[in-house]
């Protein structure tokens, strides 16, 4: 017994022993698995600032946007800010606006074209064209590659496209190479906008190397569209500053976008473009851009920035804030078809109670002008014409109500209605804003209701919404883009509020058609006489254009055009 | 039921599954309010260019034939063209896949790594302040809404220490290229490709005579002849890559994972740049995850701790750590595998708001995307995609779970 018992006390001594030399061995490996651990970390860290590129920060520029290119760079079929912001970076117009403009012919300067001349009755315009101008891959630009642009466009006649959407085929009968350098349009219509026409992205030449026909007949299937690793195939410009280094898109998104100097550019010679690289990042939200030129991941930050975002941004001394004239406007429709606002006093009730003082100061945080026509400030031809109804005039609100049965025991009650999905900016605030704006005059009820934007649209064509609230960006700078859409019978039809005038439409006809400045600034003057009358529509605010920078960027022009010229943008030491 | 039984049973219940879902999403974005038509045009309206447009996009046909004509192209692999830019959706979904998996991968790791150790440490400390502590963190993480816990964090290491970048995936122009084998041999290249495919061949047989030595001890004639076989197939494969790469300048191995990719390109700046731009978004949906990893641990490691086998343990003196990580957790740890299949889908659910936080180019940023444009294809192939990625998942668990625990045997 005795035996067995000293012998099991044994084998546990010895178990014990053998344990404590696993142990050993153990803490051994731990630290050899320690020591390589740690090994290679140092391994990683060196590795990863050895190889670490090398550059040269001045010759390189970091853009920050929330936008992205909606479907390509194809002016036949890209409608969209971004795309178009892309492309006149890659292309060139026979004009184009110079920097600080506002939008009169004067701003206009000579681009591809060096000089034109326009025939009496507005129907032919003639565009001596610049000689010597090489497209990226070295064949000259001449005449025949204008008359192939508009062809092209008018020919696919995209349904996404500026050419449908602002009606190419309506305004220009044919495009006629008078010689190698001259170059024709004749219309279809006098357009006096024809040069701001021309100067809009839409309107950029193309290359035909890069956008051929392929069959008998132009086609939509003749797009240009991204091509996954081929920058060059994707767009079909070449003439401007920059040439397309690199893009990307990941699910239909880009991801990255790399610009280069294009040294064929025909204003190279001259400096341009300033910046040799522009790195384009893309990000999610307004909130992670404002985020990323906050922590200096990128030297520019333009569109979209919340206006919060903005004035904390304005006491950054990291940052500088660059404020332009912006030409986005936003206005509040009323459904003219039926009761209460096919009575015009009742659409001028409405507008005399609307304060836009407290739309600016509130939602906007000073970031926006009040707006009383519907030709932005900045314009010509612009006139404080909406100034004469009130901002607000609560007793003219009463007295134009009461006339129509109101009071403050019986109100006036209608349904405004908004976009939820940040489509316009802060549109569920302006709701709110106005809401207490207009029940202020004591005698109106206001009902909000929100829609996101795909169901909104439909709303609208409906034609079911009492009042609603919408917004416009400008295509080609001219007063006729902010007065042709809205009010004219036909050109309005899109808008579903049903209003129709006689009277206005031969007033825009007039401006139309004219090519002088002075008759055509005082046609504009008696149309917004005339909607101060009939009350058809209500401008509302005129939004600031916003970028900021890092406080060694140089050379941002922000002005009614709304373009980002990345050709002169730069990195100062 | 055999384990091959089980599977093909399995997979063949995906099948009504995702159906079911398609169904529900083609009819819910149809109910919906909205139409892609018409957010084609941003301004004018031009009814002629309109009807164009649905006859396009396939939206004039009635709504039985559009769901058969969907339902047809699904069983060809064909998830047809977005309605938005008109590209194929297959493409789009596939180029924004190795996004989601990556942040799906890292967010999971760091939520069971996160998880497992707090529940652990939860469970010894049963009832004192730190377990308290640590139930409480996991309650917190759990309950804040994962954007905002995103935007926390990007406000600390992005705009306050300027330590990590606050959105994106990578630096411009800096995606990882993956492996690049450029063969483009010189004139007389023929010869060193001949003599690499030989090498190749040789290396293989190296390897299986090693192997067989060890093995076998001895080598016997059928080895000789195994040996034979697999050089000739070194050389040929060996030769066949080659030829490829001669005739097409090279060739890239990239997975689109930029974790990978970065170090198959042999890059460590890369890697440590994907790494900088994926830590702050996995943490956050790891952070959002891990709280029900911590609940779950702990509550199976008290359970186990009271066991039997966990005192004989200790009686025989065996270290705390050895004790708890090595045999309590090992028997705790199933439930927690079956927690991760099921929080698969959950993850994938974070994902859509973390990749909107981060500008993180992945799937669930494109759905939020499309839905807001009433791209009905994109939708519909999302939908079906993220359904069989749940669905595989939770059967690789289901086998995994298998594999781990000897007493289970399907």
């Amino acid at each position: 017994m005795e035996k067995s018992y000293i012998l099991n006390d044994l084998n546990n001594v010895l178990a014990v022993k053998k344990l404590r030399m696993k142990d050993v061995k153990a803490v051994g490996k731990m630290v050899i698995v320690g020591i390589l651990i740690i090994v290679i970390i140092i391994a990683g860290v060196a590795g990863y600032y050895l190889m670490a590129p090398q550059t040269k920060l001045k010759e390189t520029l970091i853009m920050g946007t929330t936008d992205s290119v909606e479907t390509c760079l194809d002016p036949a079929r890209a409608y969209d800010f971004f795309g178009w912001e892309i492309i006149q970076s890659l292309g060139c117009s026979l004009v184009e606006y110079k920097a600080g403009a506002t939008g009169t012919a004067e701003d206009l300067i000579p681009s591809l074209a060096t000089s034109w001349t326009v025939s009496d009755d507005g129907l032919q315009w003639t565009f001596n064209l610049r000689q010597g101008v090489k497209y990226d891959d070295g064949t000259e630009f001449t005449a025949d590659d204008v008359k192939y642009t508009f062809d092209r466009g008018i020919g696919i006649a995209d349904e996404d496209g500026a050419f449908v959407g602002i009606g190419y085929g309506d305004i220009i009968q044919s495009v006629t190479v008078v010689s190698t350098y001259v170059v024709r349009f004749d219309l279809k219509i006098p357009f006096a906008a024809f040069l701001s026409l021309m100067a809009c992205q839409a309107s950029y030449i193309v290359d035909p190397t890069y956008a051929p026909k392929s069959g008998d007949s132009w086609s939509v299937a003749d797009v240009v569209v991204y091509k996954d690793g081929d920058a060059r195939g994707s767009h079909p410009m070449g003439l401007g500053p920059y040439k397309l280094k690199s893009w990307s898109r990941v699910a239909g998104k880009d991801t990255e976008m790399t610009l280069e100097a294009n040294s064929l550019y025909w204003n190279a010679a001259a400096g341009y473009p300033k910046t040799k690289t522009i790195k384009i990042t893309f990000y999610a939200d307004a909130a992670g851009l404002a985020l990323a030129i906050t922590a200096g991941d990128i030297d520019v930050a333009f569109r979209q920035l919340a206006a919060t975002d903005i004035t904390n941004m304005k006491s950054n001394t990291n940052l500088k804030v660059w404020e332009g004239t912006g030409a986005f406007i936003q206005y509040l429709c009323m459904q003219q078809k039926n009761a209460p606002f096919n009575n015009v006093k009742a659409r001028e009730a409405v507008a005399a109670a609307i304060n836009r003082s407290m739309l600016v100061e509130t939602v906007f945080q000073g970031q926006a002008q009040k707006l009383y026509s519907m030709i932005p400030i900045g314009m010509f031809g612009h006139t404080d014409a909406f100034q004469s109804i009130g901002d607000p005039n609560y007793t003219r609100t009463k007295e134009l109500l009461s006339e129509l049965g109101y009071n403050e025991n019986n109100k006036f009650s209608f349904t405004l209605w908004y976009e939820t999905s940040g489509h316009y900016p802060q549109s569920p605030q302006q709701a709110l804003v106005l809401k207490s704006a207009l029940e202020a005059s004591g005698v109106i009820s206001v009902t909000l209701e929100g829609r996101d934007w795909a169901a909104y649209k439909v709303k609208r064509s409906e034609e079911t919404m009492e009042a609603y609230i919408y917004g416009w960006y400008p295509d080609y700078i001219d007063p006729d883009d902010y007065i042709y859409p809205f009010v004219q019978s036909s050109g309005g039809s899109w808008l579903h509020h049903n209003y129709a005038s006689a009277q206005m439409d031969q007033l825009i006809a007039w401006a139309r058609g004219n090519t002088t400045q002075a008759t055509r600034t005082d046609l504009y003057g008696q149309i917004q006489d005339l909607m101060v009358t009939d009350v058809p529509i209500i401008p509302m605010y005129q939004s600031s254009a916003y970028a900021v920078s890092k406080l060694n960027v140089k050379g941002v022009y922000l002005d009614i055009t709304q373009q980002w010229r990345n050709w002169l943008v730069y990195v100062e030491e | 039921m055999t384990l091959r039984t089980y599977i093909i049973s399995r997979i063949l219940l995906t099948i009504p599954m995702i159906f079911i879902l398609l169904t529900t999403v083609f009819l819910v974005m149809r109910v919906l309010p909205g139409d892609p038509v018409m957010l084609h045009f941003e301004k004018m309206e031009n009814p002629e260019a309109m009807a164009l447009m649905r006859t396009r996009l396939g939206l004039d046909k009635p709504l039985l034939f559009q769901y058969f004509d969907y339902v047809i192209g699904l069983f060809r692999g064909d998830l047809g063209l977005s309605m938005q830019d008109y590209s194929p959706v297959a493409q789009q979904i596939f180029s924004a896949f190795p996004a989601t998996l990556e942040l799906a991968i890292c967010s999971m790791i760091i939520a069971v790594l996160i998880g497992i150790f707090l529940g652990v440490e939860s469970s010894k400390a049963y009832n004192r302040p730190k377990d308290q502590l640590i139930r409480v963190f996991g309650i917190v993480t759990y309950a804040i809404p994962v954007f905002f816990l995103g935007m926390i964090l990007q406000m600390i290491f992005g705009v306050g220490l300027h330590w990590l970048p606050v959105g994106g995936r990578i630096y411009p122009a800096m995606e990882p290229t993956g492996l690049s084998i450029p063969l483009s041999l010189p004139p007389g290249g023929f010869i060193t490709h001949f003599l690499l495919s030989s090498l190749a061949g040789l290396f293989l047989l190296g390897v299986y005579f090693a192997v067989a030595k060890v093995k076998h001890k001895k080598l016997s004639r059928k080895d000789y002849i195994i040996s034979l076989a697999l050089f000739v197939t070194g050389w040929l494969l060996w030769a066949g890559i080659g030829w490829y790469c001669i005739s097409n300048g090279g060739i890239r191995v990239a997975t689109g994972l930029f974790t990978i990719d970065s170090l198959l390109e042999g890059n460590l700046y890369k890697f440590g740049l994907t790494l900088k731009y994926l830590f702050l978004p996995s943490l956050t949906l790891g952070l959002v995850l891990c709280g029900i990893f911590i609940r779950i641990t702990r509550s199976n490691m008290l359970e186990t701790l009271r066991l039997d086998f966990v005192t004989a343990a200790k009686a025989r003196g065996l270290k705390e750590s050895t004790v708890t990580y090595g045999y309590a957790l090992r028997n705790a740890f199933l439930p927690v595998l079956t927690m991760m299949g099921l929080q698969f889908a959950m993850l994938l659910a974070g994902a859509v708001l973390t990749e909107t936080t981060f500008s993180w180019p992945g799937l669930g940023r494109y759905l939020i995307d499309r839905i807001n444009f009433r791209d009905y294809t994109a939708i519909q192939g999302t939908v079906v995609v993220f359904g069989i990625l749940v669905s595989i998942v939770s059967l690789a668990i289901d086998l995994l779970y298998a594999y781990l625990d000897p007493r289970i045997r399907l």
